[in-house]
């Protein structure tokens, strides 16, 4: 038993939830959704497990690669879910959002990701790091959910104005309530830890707190398009289709802030 | 003056204003900022110039983007002015008399008749409210008792206090940019060294570096002394991620090198003829040596630890790593000179001597060393105590503006013919559903209570 032993049996009971979740969505059982989200539960705790024997062996924090980030990404979008569900019962969401998670998971096993817990460089050596990553990291696996619920409400919408929507199905007004809930849970969440946190990390590291470095450059950019989404929703009462485009936008944005800043722009934060 | 304030009093404005910083924001990612004309010229080629121009290369610095900061700050801080003494207002001094209609227009209401005196149904409502935390005002106007039922009213206030917090953090972002300055230190063991603008001085007591077991760096450490006046006043180990702050300056470890203006040499002179002739001489920059049985006098001119020829063919180094370190070295006999040229302590076989005087002497650099220095970033940043006082009001308003949602219920109740009619009206602006429950629970547990 190890690490990367926890890492498959985690991998392979979101699939079997993912499954669940599926026959849930076809065959119409209700059955199905509660044993996926049971399985979703489980994967969590062993996920948990994984990441605390990573945490011991490698005497660090669990995200200092990109296999570690992203492995932490797939836990606290399952947790972000499991929450997400149990308060507002949208288990229509969790066949696609487990799909996001499998992505991530098979992203982080890919040989692409080296696995091997190398020391950290001084830099990393910090308590900021948990604090920085863990929360910017909970905060967009919210962001993913609204992600999710607004492409779902998109759908919804325009099989309602078509008259083609099912009665069984989430309604719309659900599902952009919904994805307003994870924004306003995200948000805060992002920028206490990628704002907030991550300035004054860089102010204890690098001697300045801000240094438009596009890492830095692109959260902000993340947060001016949820903070848009929350004014032009608030203020200015867009609701509905313009509502989740901006959160759908706000999404992709945090995508590439974690990705693409890595892959396709240089800067301070080469480690991950 | 007003059209001015009508103007920054948009949340429209407010929207373009973050749109437009939010492109230009991502221009600057993808344009690699603050590099060398060269560099321009060579990667966007006749287009460098508009880019220069407009300030594209120093995006966030520049003229242009400074202005739409400053812009919607005003922006921000016209928006929230305006809006703030309506909150007050209706925080503090609310309507305490409610028409009919207005109670019947609003989307979450109720009303139903009660078998109650009017005593009794004030009574009972402020119970049935209480139990969900609601505070209640009472204003009694004949057979009618109007009711305000609120909580959480602090909640109005969330998008005020995270626009202050944003306000103080932009506030704190021009006190950094106009009076924090910052400046690299390099100071070797045993060395003092000035701080710019203080009243005090640095020396480097110590520096070492530490290494994982796989031989990667793990931590730079430099034990450093504050001297005021020469009398040291603490002494402190700067390591990454621990700075040192005395009087408003933090010290930073950031970087690590080589003297390489001052080293100690080591250099070995041969005989091509006599394999037993061997002599080791240590030398610094500058200083002469003497080979006694040669009757030869050396010394180093110039020492580069990464030795390369540059365009115009000279000598000079292509990094501060020792990757390829080499002398340039004289002989001198009874005043005159009779070689000159460099050596390389990796390629002795290399050496490009040039010799006056027939010798069959050759030299080799076998040892090379330099004083370590460690760089140090010293900064003073005045709007830092700004920014984090920012950022916790800025975290305080979010908490509020999301998880402390105001709620407020206005109660009409009517007596006539010894009956009561009741008639309420809810209002939140977030979380409705929840809101909408709650209310919807308060008055059935009402309406059935007896």
């Amino acid at each position: 038993m190890n690490e990367s032993t926890l890492f498959l049996i985690t991998f392979i009971l979101y699939i079997s939830a993912a499954f669940f979740y599926f026959v849930f969505l076809f065959a119409k059982r209700e059955k199905s959704a509660r044993t996926g989200f049971g399985i979703a539960v489980l994967g969590l705790f062993v996920h948990t497990l994984a990441l605390i024997w990573r945490t011991i062996e490698s005497g660090h924090a669990p995200f200092t690669n990109m296999y570690e980030s992203l492995s932490f990404l797939a836990w606290s979008s399952i947790f972000a879910y499991v929450i997400i569900e149990w308060k507002y019962k949208v288990q229509k969401a969790g066949p696609y959002f487990m799909l996001i998670v499998i992505g991530i998971m098979a992203l982080a096993s890919s040989p692409l990701m080296p696995k091997e817990a190398t020391p950290l460089v001084p830099a990393l050596q910090s308590y900021w790091l948990w604090l920085h990553v863990s929360v910017t990291l909970l905060g967009e696996a919210f962001f993913a959910i609204a992600f999710i619920t607004s492409i779902m409400y998109l759908i919804a919408d325009s099989r309602e104005k078509k008259g083609t929507a099912k009665a069984t199905a989430l309604t719309s007004e659900k599902l952009d309530s919904i994805s307003y809930r994870c924004v306003a849970v995200g948000f805060p969440l992002f920028t206490l830890g990628g704002l907030v946190f991550g300035m004054v990390w860089a102010y204890k590291a690098w001697g300045t707190y801000w240094s438009w470095d596009p890492k830095e450059t692109w959260s902000l950019i993340t947060w001016f398009v949820f903070a848009l989404y929350l004014h032009t929703r608030i203020v200015m009462g867009w609701k509905g289709r313009r509502s989740a485009s901006v959160a759908i936008l706000g999404f992709l944005a945090a995508l590439f802030t974690y990705f693409g800043v890595n892959y396709l722009l240089a800067g301070l934060h080469s480690y991950a | 003056m007003k059209s001015v304030i009508q103007f920054f009093n948009s949340v429209k404005l407010a929207i373009i204003l973050i749109i437009i910083i939010t492109l230009a924001s991502i221009l600057g990612t993808f344009i690699p900022q603050q590099r060398s004309f060269a560099e321009y010229t060579a990667r966007y080629d006749q287009f460098s110039n508009i880019l220069i121009r407009l300030e594209i290369t120093d995006l966030y610095h520049s003229w242009w983007f400074i202005t739409l900061l400053f812009l919607f700050s005003l922006n921000i801080l016209v928006c929230t002015l305006t809006r703030f003494t309506p909150k007050l207002r209706r925080s503090f001094r609310p309507k305490k008399e409610f028409e009919r209609k207005d109670l019947q227009t609003t989307k979450i209401n109720s009303r139903f008749i009660k078998n109650w005196s009017l005593e009794r149904t004030e009574e009972g409502i402020k119970k049935t409210l209480s139990s969900r935390h609601y505070r209640t005002k009472v204003n009694k106007k004949g057979n009618r008792t109007h009711i305000l039922a609120r909580k959480k009213m602090l909640g109005l206030f969330g998008s005020d206090v995270v626009h202050l917090g944003l306000l103080i953090i932009l506030i704190g972002g021009i006190i950094s940019g106009v009076a924090g300055f910052g400046a690299n230190i390099k100071i070797s063991e045993g060395h003092t060294v000035p701080v710019l603008n203080a009243d005090f001085k640095l020396r480097l007591e110590k520096f070492e570096t530490e290494y994982w077991p796989n031989g990667s760096v793990k931590d730079w450490k430099s034990t450093v002394t504050v001297l005021e006046n020469e009398n040291p006043i603490l002494t402190k180990t700067v390591e990454v991620n621990h700075p040192l702050s005395y009087k408003g300056f933090v010290f930073y470890q950031s970087s690590y090198g080589w003297d390489w203006e001052n080293p100690s040499l080591e250099i070995w002179a041969q005989k091509n003829t006599d394999p037993d002739f061997s002599k080791r001489v240590m030398l610094r920059l500058g200083e002469k040596a003497v080979l006694e049985e040669e009757n030869i006098e050396i010394s180093v001119l110039s020492f580069v630890p990464d030795f390369i020829l540059n365009e115009r063919n000279e000598a000079a180094t292509r990094s501060l790593e020792p990757n390829n370190p080499a002398a340039f070295i004289e002989g001198w006999q009874g005043g005159e000179k009779i070689f000159s040229g460099w050596i390389f302590a990796k390629f002795p076989d290399f050496a490009r001597m040039h010799s006056n005087v027939e010798t069959d002497l050759n030299f080799e650099l076998k040892g090379f060393e330099a004083p370590q220095y460690s760089g140090i970033q010293m900064s003073k940043d005045p709007g830092v105590n700004f920014i984090w006082a920012g950022c916790i009001i800025l975290m305080i308003g979010l908490c509020l503006a999301f998880f402390w949602p105001p709620r407020e219920i206005k109660i009409l109740v009517e007596e006539a013919q010894g009956k009561t009619e009741i008639m309420a009206s809810g209002l939140a602006t977030k979380n409705k559903e929840i809101f909408k429950s709650e209310f919807e629970g308060l008055f059935t547990s009402l309406r059935r209570s007896k």
